[in-house]
């Protein structure tokens, strides 16, 4: 089979999918239930810090994965700040939560902020266990820390609920080494598919409190919270374009086969 | 210069040294001098790594040129890099990078689809080497080409459409054999950071100077 048919093959059951709904059923696995129940049980004004660690490629995996997290975390009346560890992730990130919040009608520094990019992000992480506001001084639009209403109650992670990395690399390891290992800090991880197996010991150990693997966990997540968006949607398009990968291995591996 | 050599590997080693100790030992005192202290160099390490990207973008820049000055072989390429490093700094110096910004506008249009894309290729080509060459030659082989495949479907609402079975087995899977082999990855690297930390902390590892 020449390279081109597979290519078109794949460009297809994914495409197909998008178009035509197939509505295959979906279920919620325990990982993705558990950072469901862990913003849940936040009371209504709980802080909820939210890290775009990544990066624009991810985005497609990235964006359904937030906006779910967001829409719960703000149908929940929960206050949340944003920011970024890698550049890439902050202007992704602004845009995420400001649409999202818009849907909601929240106000931003009272609901939520979201307070820019910092480089280095072990040292970011550490600092901020100490002093959010000497790590970031303004905000993403260079408004003081001290003028924002919701920046006025938080000084560090103890006036933090939960922090959620939403990553596309090995960044959730950092949270762990450095805000759950030291400052003791609750973190649920949003990651792309490829990588969330890199975090399953950590799930298992209880240093991640739940974890969303790629546009499937979005999926889960959309059910959860009666939401349906582009996780749900994409859903259809992987399950097809899986199959396809593994219909064009079992017919390599019968005309292996037949050829030997 | 011998003595200047000297002092360019001795003045690291002890900057290494004092540094790598205050942050190991700080850990263990709550002191508010020491969390002072603490802060400050984590100021530091933000500063400076600033200017490791400034050394980047210049490094960057200039291997780029040099390419394009000695029409190298896709010297073009090239120069479409450079040509968009300097107008993403432009737009981004000159009109911001906030909402409604030509930074942004070509950051959403231009930087993340296309970087999306290069992304989704992946699946192309992992489809198309996966045709090639996940072959079930030995019964290795095959263990692993039927593993991948309950994972490949336990993953996506297809396999709970077969059967519950798949998405039970493929999270097995992923939780108890996949996960041992991950957390003896995890240990080994563990032990690995600690006795390399160890090594440039007392200045036995000297590599990271750049020369012998």
């Amino acid at each position: 089979m020449s390279r081109q048919l597979i290519f078109i093959l794949i460009a297809l059951s994914v495409a197909i999918p998008l178009v035509i709904k197939l509505g295959l059923p979906n279920e919620v696995t325990s990982e993705v239930m558990a950072v469901y129940e862990e913003i849940d049980q936040l009371d209504s004004g709980s802080v909820v810090l939210v890290s775009f660690d990544h990066e624009a490629s991810s985005l497609p995996e990235i964006k359904p994965m937030a906006q779910a997290v967001l829409r719960h975390c703000f149908n929940r009346k929960l206050k949340v700040v944003g920011l970024a560890l890698l550049a890439e992730g902050t202007a992704i990130g602004e845009q995420i939560l400001r649409q999202t919040a818009d849907e909601y009608g929240v106000d931003y520094g009272e609901d939520y902020v979201f307070l820019g990019f910092r480089p280095q992000y072990q040292a970011a992480i550490l600092g901020m266990g100490e002093d959010i506001k000497r790590v970031f001084p303004e905000d993403y639009k260079n408004i003081p820390l001290t003028q924002i209403p919701i920046m006025r109650k938080i000084r560090n992670y103890e006036n933090i609920s939960l922090v959620i990395s939403v990553a596309d690399g090995d960044m959730p390891v950092w949270w762990v080494d450095y805000a759950v290992s030291r400052y003791h800090m609750k973190l649920a991880v949003a990651t792309t598919a490829v990588m969330a197996t890199s975090f399953y010991p950590f799930l298992s150990a209880g240093q991640m409190k739940g974890l969303l693997g790629g546009l499937k966990g979005a999926a889960e997540y959309e059910m959860l919270i009666k939401k349906p968006g582009m996780g749900q949607r994409g859903m259809d398009a992987q399950s097809v374009c899986h199959l396809m990968i593994i219909l064009l291995v079992i017919a390599g591996n019968v005309g292996y086969y037949l050829k030997k | 210069m011998p003595q200047e050599t000297n002092m360019q590997r001795t003045i690291p080693i002890i900057v290494c040294f004092i540094f790598g100790l205050f942050m190991l030992v700080q850990f263990f005192v709550p002191h508010h001098a020491s969390i002072s202290a603490y802060q400050t160099v984590l100021d530091w390490m933000q500063i400076i790594f600033v200017f490791t990207l400034l050394v980047g973008v210049i490094s960057y820049a200039k291997l780029n040129a040099k390419k394009i000055t000695r029409t190298q072989t896709g010297w073009g390429y090239n120069l479409i890099g450079l040509i968009g490093l300097a107008v993403m700094i432009i737009l981004g110096l000159s009109m911001g990078t906030g909402e409604k910004t030509p930074f942004l506008w070509m950051f959403n249009n231009v930087q993340a689809p296309m970087q999306s894309t290069m992304f989704s290729l992946l699946a192309f080509f992992v489809a198309s080497a996966a045709y090639r060459g996940f072959r079930a030659r030995s019964w290795e082989a095959g263990l692993l080409l039927a593993v991948a495949i309950v994972v490949m479907l336990g993953r996506v609402p297809l396999g709970n459409f077969i059967s519950h079975w798949i998405p039970d087995a493929a999270n097995w899977i992923l939780r108890t054999p996949s996960m041992a082999a991950k957390r003896g990855i995890y240990i080994g690297i563990g032990l690995g950071t600690i006795s390399t930390s160890l090594r440039i902390i007392l200045g036995i590892e000297r590599t990271y100077l750049g020369r012998k």
